[in-house]
């Protein structure tokens, strides 16, 4: 790995968590209560907005390679109204035979609110990542995260993913996902992802956004709604995706 | 009972509404899927879908010898790991129908009334984990039975979607033998269901909801 390796002059270690906490005071005031650069991403506060704190996850090294781990723990605190956004996206290279992992632990307290508009996860040949998400939302809280994987750089036929999502609200599992895009046979399938190498999608969690019904939508057993799109290139899909994005981030009211 | 039952359950001819059901073949085969693509149809939804419906089952079956029966847990882990609202809506139509036989059969059996209890309906692998306690079918035979029957279903709906020689159905099944297997051992390993597999499949998802929004169709998923 060459590069910088923290920023802001902070040493961080290999497997050093990136951290983000925001709290709500109780004049309204939104607060960072921890914002600490991991191993690979640096969360810079962006200007302030009166109803909620916006935050960009800035990488700070090239990329994922082997062996690499990169974690991510969120807290939104009660009633709080957290925005991510990620100015790039994320490239895991070929890892030579190794792996690395990517690892994001949410949690959003009562009244919480978080918009997460993660940006594209190329995973290039020869690359292997296990990335994990891990949500937790108390009751009244919300998420919407929009979340794309792309199989290889282009004419690859891209390394292997495999993306598990787990959200918990209100104590109950509300969506558990397994995206097994580890062997290039199982995943290019009929019925798993085909021709394909684009995977993405906007979900809500903590609330079934309202607004034009999309082809693609599906609401969830409990309070949540997911679009999920797959395409054998990018762009089209999305320009769909930031679109709906954009829709049920304003559409389902003020946090 | 316990010697014909592993037989009834994976019987077409099981009066429990499964003929309405193409285990997801007629929306593949809306979007292009070819007779000669049913085998890596069957491979596909042996990794994903089979394995979360057959735990599912099992963790049920185990879950009616409970005193008291709480199927709920189960029922809520598959439901979070169906997050497509037209799979989900096809597993409880179908779930009725077993739920109804394992009434007829047992009405007071504390699996069947346990069903009774759950809102919303029981979906299919729960009411069939409840069907396989009353019938006093084991585990290891539920689980091959659930496997076998979707590999059925697909293979005789095929007959009526992508007709071709009758004889080829029976050579498919055999050939997936191996993953099937693979399926029943998984499936028996889940211990909570917290450890319900997971695996998505995100062509058959989008298939169901575009087959859902369809007018004309033979099969309800």
């Amino acid at each position: 790995m060459s590069g910088p390796t923290a920023a802001g002059g902070q040493a961080a270690e290999p497997h050093h968590p990136a951290v983000v906490a925001v709290e709500r005071d109780a004049s309204g005031r939104h607060l960072a209560r921890e914002l600490t650069p991991g191993a690979f991403l640096a969360p810079r506060p962006l200007l302030p907005c009166p109803d909620r704190m916006r935050i960009a996850l800035v990488g700070t090294r090239a990329g994922l390679l082997a062996g690499d781990d990169l974690r991510l723990h969120i807290t939104v605190g009660p009633g709080a109204r957290l925005e991510l956004v990620e100015p790039s996206g994320l490239v895991a290279y070929d890892h030579r035979g190794g792996a690395s992992a990517w690892r994001a632990v949410v949690h959003i307290a009562a009244g919480g609110r978080l918009d997460w508009d993660g940006q594209p996860f190329v995973i290039a040949h020869g690359a292997r990542v296990d990335r994990t998400t891990e949500v937790t939302l108390a009751p009244g809280a919300r998420m919407l995260w929009r979340d794309t994987l792309v199989l290889g750089r282009s004419g690859e036929r891209g390394g292997a993913v495999r993306a598990r999502t787990r959200a918990v609200h209100d104590g109950r599992e509300l969506l558990v996902e397994d995206l097994d895009l580890t062997d290039p046979g199982l995943r290019e399938l009929p019925g798993v992802l085909g021709p394909n190498r684009v995977v993405g999608s906007v979900t809500a969690l903590g609330v079934r956004p309202p607004g034009p019904p999309h082809p693609y939508r599906t609401d969830l057993a409990g309070p949540g709604a997911q679009v999920r799109l797959v395409d054998t290139g990018a762009p089209e899909m999305e320009a769909d995706l930031s679109a709906l994005y954009e829709r049920w981030r304003t559409e389902t009211g003020p946090g | 009972m316990a010697r014909l039952a592993p037989f009834l359950l994976t019987d077409g001819r099981f009066p429990v509404g499964a003929h309405t059901y193409s285990a997801g073949l007629e929306p593949a085969v809306a979007a292009g899927l070819t007779r000669a693509r049913i085998p890596a149809l069957l491979k596909a939804r042996l990794h994903t879908t089979v394995v979360t419906e057959t735990a599912a089952a099992v963790l049920a079956l185990r879950a009616s010898h409970h005193d008291p029966v709480d199927h709920e847990p189960v029922q809520q882990a598959l439901a979070a790991r169906t997050p497509t609202a037209p799979l989900r809506d096809a597993s409880a139509a179908l779930g009725r129908g077993v739920h109804r036989l394992a009434r007829r059969l047992a009405p007071d059996h504390p699996a069947v009334t346990a069903l009774a209890r759950l809102r919303p309906r029981p979906l299919r692998p729960i009411a069939l984990g409840a069907l396989a306690a009353v019938l006093d079918v084991g585990e290891e035979a539920l689980a091959h039975g659930i496997v076998y029957d979707e590999l059925q279903t697909i293979a005789s709906a095929a007959l009526k979607l992508l007709p071709g020689d009758p004889l080829d159905s029976v050579a498919w099944i055999v050939a997936v033998e191996p993953e099937a297997a693979a399926v029943v051992a998984e499936a028996l390993a889940v211990r909570t269901p917290t450890d319900l597999p997971a695996r998505t499949p995100p062509l058959i998802e989008r298939w169901a909801l575009e087959h859902d929004r369809r007018e004309r169709r033979l099969f309800l998923a």
